[in-house]
């Protein structure tokens, strides 16, 4: 406030100037036009005067000018008048008890201020007080008291307006957004100095309001309660600076954090360097707490000279719980990401240091951290590890065990990583078994590098020890069956959202094998994972398979494979698929009449129960010769054909030569295959095939 | 060089032939009629009444010709699907139902915002926060993280499509189509994006 200051000091010393000039002609009245008065920075016209005696030892002062233009941002300032009924005009000292001061000014508006001053001779001490300056849709009161020696201002601002004051610092040139809607400041501050020097200045500030926002409501805040304390001093190269923040109550959003204070105040304490010359921010200490979330410190150095540059911070996170840090401040920055959507829990601490705008070491550390993916995922319980990293060439050690955790349903025993890094690169240090339901994936490599558009690439080689079949149909949603699952996993490779299993997966199940060729992954962890893999089936037992699908009974052995099959969430949409009766199987025929029927059922039309009806229904089970079905999908409609051409349509099933002989003939050569699926589950009882 | 000209101008004629023989047009009431389905299914609102199906003649039966030697043949005539008569957009591939799906449990979380003018449709397919001062505070970063994770899919969406129907290079213009009928299909009071960028209210 350097006009007010000017007013302050300025009109006093005008009238004592004209008044002990007048006093001494012992008039009884005076009026004196001085025109125009002008000083350094400032400018009066039309500047009248009058002085009356009533009393002897008052004076009645009367100051007028029509306008003034006085140092900026104050401007021009029209219909000045000072009046001062009571005016000590003595030989010790000159004051005014009660002098009103009227003046319209565009900054300012329309103002009528009370003023009261007292001017010492013999020292030149001078006291003054203005109250009911009208301000920013508040009231101002400022109080001056200046010696030969020293000065010191006290400003007092109630019930000031948070979007006058904005709009203000904005029209000033502070690039601070304005902010509408109900918010007020209360503020006191105390200024001392010496002559044009500033010693120091202090200001409190408290700002409460039920709702206010920018315009575009990026930054906004609701039963705000708010306290600001700033301490400034000068000195050669800029200003030191401390303050304080204290949000004691309501909501803050500043996009796209949202902060809702509870019971105990949000406060962040700074002290910092301004170097007004380099425009540089040193930050010697910023100690930020937001009680039951996070207590932070940092300390750095930021340039704003051309563009802005973090020439070096280092944040130290003392402690942090996950949970509500998370929701706070991590989770609006990773919105759509696989990690866009957890319920997390635990205790956090870490360090990250940024030279010249670039993470240049990071170090965490995670203390009985559970995490899960709120659509499920994936999911880790008793996380525990410190993970280093730096760009340097000297290699950083890093270390991650957890309790339990579960992909796609499917549980992870507990384990233990222990990793090293060079740079953007890192690796196991030893290997690392991770219990899977009753197996164990047996991780001998692992290789993991963050390439430079920020995506991530990594390699793992090792291998699967049989899982039972039960556990994983089980934990799937799958109808249950036997067998084990194991595999040599010879190289995993992701990279830009594909995986990409280089072995050869094998499934020991219903008396045969099952091996998986060619298995790729897109987005594994997305909205719509893509699978890709070759299977082939070799002997398997076709009586325990039916036994499992509650199908009826089949016995005999199938050979098969699904070559190119893609999957579009966990839903097949292409393959080319054949099983067969193997060409040398001397394995016992016979197809019961229940699975005749559920075979007629899955071809629809209403036939069931077409076997149980005839003559046939005497007898429990047939022979046959081979049965086979192939099944070419794309677009939605399967392309079938049997084992055999018959002589319309084709053989499912080829009975033998000698009687009872009995064929299922199928003759559609297009099927729907929604339809297709629709019949089977009905025909089946079991669930559709589905991951969730 | 004339022998040369001739060769020239019958490659270019070739060239040209080739492709308007290579060209096939974007089925753009195909592409309504399957936007018109996943909105609606979206929006919530009931599909409009299939015309029903003639049912089926019989698909098997029992034959018993020839007996001794052949006692029984279960002849199956699998269900068919009805061959495709016109030109049409596929829309039934499990990437797409779950887009939709995923989209329809969304839309629920959606729709107040939409009616409330805090979120509305842009001329991209996309939907935008147009006012964020209608939502509390509280729920300010969380109608972002619903913007983002709709737009990302409706991209995903169109571009599936497209790429359902072996034409990926149709994304765009199922994109627009898709534009105009979210627009068509809304609520009265929702507001969208014009061709000029001008929020309106329908």
């Amino acid at each position: 406030m350097p006009g007010q200051r000017v007013i302050a000091v300025l009109l006093p010393g005008l009238c004592l100037l004209a008044v002990t000039t007048l006093s001494s002609l012992a008039l009884d009245e005076a009026a004196i036009r001085l025109g125009s008065l002008a000083g350094p920075g400032w400018s009066a016209e039309n500047v009248s005067l009058s002085i009356g005696w009533p009393q002897t030892d008052t004076a009645s002062v009367l100051l007028t000018a029509s306008s003034a233009e006085l140092p900026e941002p104050l401007g021009r300032v029209t219909g000045l008048k000072f009046v001062c009924a009571a005016a000590r005009l003595g030989t010790q000292d000159i004051g005014c008890t009660a002098g009103v001061l009227e003046a319209r000014s565009g900054l300012l508006g329309r103002q009528k201020i009370d003023v009261t001053f007292n001017y010492r001779v013999s020292d030149g001490r001078l006291v003054a007080q203005l109250r009911g300056i009208r301000l920013l849709g508040g009231q101002l009161a400022l109080a001056a008291h200046v010696t030969a020696k020293d000065w010191t201002l006290d400003i007092d601002g109630r019930q000031l307006s948070l979007q006058a004051v904005t709009a203000l610092a904005g029209k000033l040139g502070y690039a601070l957004p304005i902010l509408e809607g109900d918010g007020h400041i209360a503020l006191t501050a105390h200024v001392r100095g010496a002559g044009s020097e500033l010693a120091d200045a202090g200001l409190q500030a408290r700002l409460q309001g039920t709702g206010f926002s920018n315009a575009a409501g990026s930054i906004a805040g609701e039963d705000v309660d708010l306290s600001l304390d700033v301490q400034a001093r000068p000195f050669t190269a800029g200003w030191h600076l401390q303050l304080e923040v204290s949000g004691d109550g309501g909501g803050f959003y500043v996009e796209p954090v949202y902060l809702a204070v509870s019971d105990q105040p949000v406060q962040a304490t700074v002290k910092l360097d301004w170097l007004t010359q380099r425009r540089v921010l040193v930050l010697h200490d910023v100690d930020y707490r937001h009680p039951g979330c996070v207590e932070l410190d940092a300390r750095g150095r930021i340039s704003f000279a051309a563009a802005t540059q973090v020439t070096e911070l280092a944040v130290d996170i003392r402690e942090a719980a996950l949970g509500p840090l998370y929701k706070s401040y991590l989770q609006p920055w990773l919105a759509g990401t696989v990690v866009g959507r957890l319920d997390a829990a635990g205790a956090l601490a870490g360090r990250l240091v940024v030279q010249d705008n670039t993470p240049v070491s990071a170090h965490l550390g995670l203390q009985g951290v559970n995490v899960a993916d709120q659509d499920g995922l994936f999911g880790f319980t008793g996380m525990n590890g410190n993970l280093d990293w730096s760009d340097t060439d000297s290699p950083e050690y890093s270390e991650l065990s957890w309790q339990g955790g579960h992909v796609y349903g499917i549980a992870l025993g507990p384990a233990q990583i222990e990793s090293e890094s060079v740079g953007n690169k890192m690796q196991l240090v030893r290997a690392a078994e991770i219990p899977v339901l009753d197996g164990v994936l047996q991780i001998d490599s692992f290789k993991l590098a963050l390439i430079a558009d920020q995506s991530l690439r990594w390699q793992v080689d090792g291998l699967l020890t049989p899982v039972s079949m039960k556990q994983l149909t089980g934990a799937l949603g799958w109808p249950e069956f036997g067998g084990k699952l194991s595999g040599v996993i010879p190289s995993v490779n992701y990279e830009d959202g594909k995986l990409e299993v280089g072995g050869v997966l094998l499934v020991r199940v219903f008396d045969g094998v099952i091996t998986l060729r060619n298995l790729r992954m897109v987005s594994p962890l997305g909205l719509v994972p893509r699978l890709q893999l070759d299977a082939l089936i070799d002997n398997i037992d076709l009586e325990q398979l039916t036994r499992t699908f509650s199908f009826g009974r089949i016995e005999g052995r199938l050979d098969g494979h699904i070559d190119g099959l893609r999957m579009q969430s966990w839903r097949p949409v292409a393959f080319d698929a054949a099983f067969a009766t193997p060409g040398d199987d001397r394995s016992r025929h016979r197809i019961s009449q229940k699975a005749v029927d559920n075979i007629a059922n899955i071809g629809g039309g209403g036939v069931g129960g077409a076997v149980s009806r005839s003559f046939l229904r005497f007898l429990e089970d047939f022979p046959y010769d081979r049965l086979g079905i192939r099944c070419r999908l794309e677009n939605g409609v399967c392309e079938m054909s049997g084992v055999e051409p018959a002589k319309q349509g084709y053989y499912i099933v080829k009975g033998r030569f000698i009687p009872p002989r009995l064929d299922v003939v199928g003759y559609a050569d297009r099927v729907d295959w929604n339809k297709l699926v629709a019949q089977i589950i009905s025909v089946t009882g079991t669930q559709e095939i589905v991951v969730e | 060089m004339r022998a040369l000209r001739i060769p020239m101008s019958l490659f270019l004629l070739l060239f040209a032939t080739a492709c308007v023989t290579i060209n096939v047009y974007f089925p753009a009431e195909a592409a309504e009629k399957a936007a018109d389905r996943i909105i609606m299914d979206v929006y919530g609102s009931p599909p409009p009444q299939a015309p029903q199906q003639p049912p089926a003649g019989p698909q098997s039966q029992i034959e018993a010709p020839g007996f001794p030697y052949r006692a029984v043949a279960v002849v199956l005539d699998w269900l068919v699907p009805p061959a495709h008569a016109e030109a049409d957009l596929s829309v039934n591939t499990p990437a797409i139902r779950q887009l939709t799906a995923s989209m329809e449990a969304r839309h629920r979380t959606l729709a107040p915002y939409y009616a409330s003018g805090a979120v509305g449709m842009t001329h991209d397919g996309q939907i935008e926060v147009r006012d964020q001062k209608l939502v509390p505070l509280a729920e300010r970063n969380s109608i972002r993280s619903l913007v983002s994770e709709e737009n990302r899919d409706r991209s995903a969406l169109y571009a599936e499509i497209a790429r359902a129907n072996n034409h990926p290079e149709w994304e765009s213009e199922i994109r627009s189509t898709f534009a105009r009928r979210w627009v068509d299909n809304a609520r009265a009071g929702w507001w969208y994006m014009d061709s000029a960028g001008a929020w309106k209210q329908k």
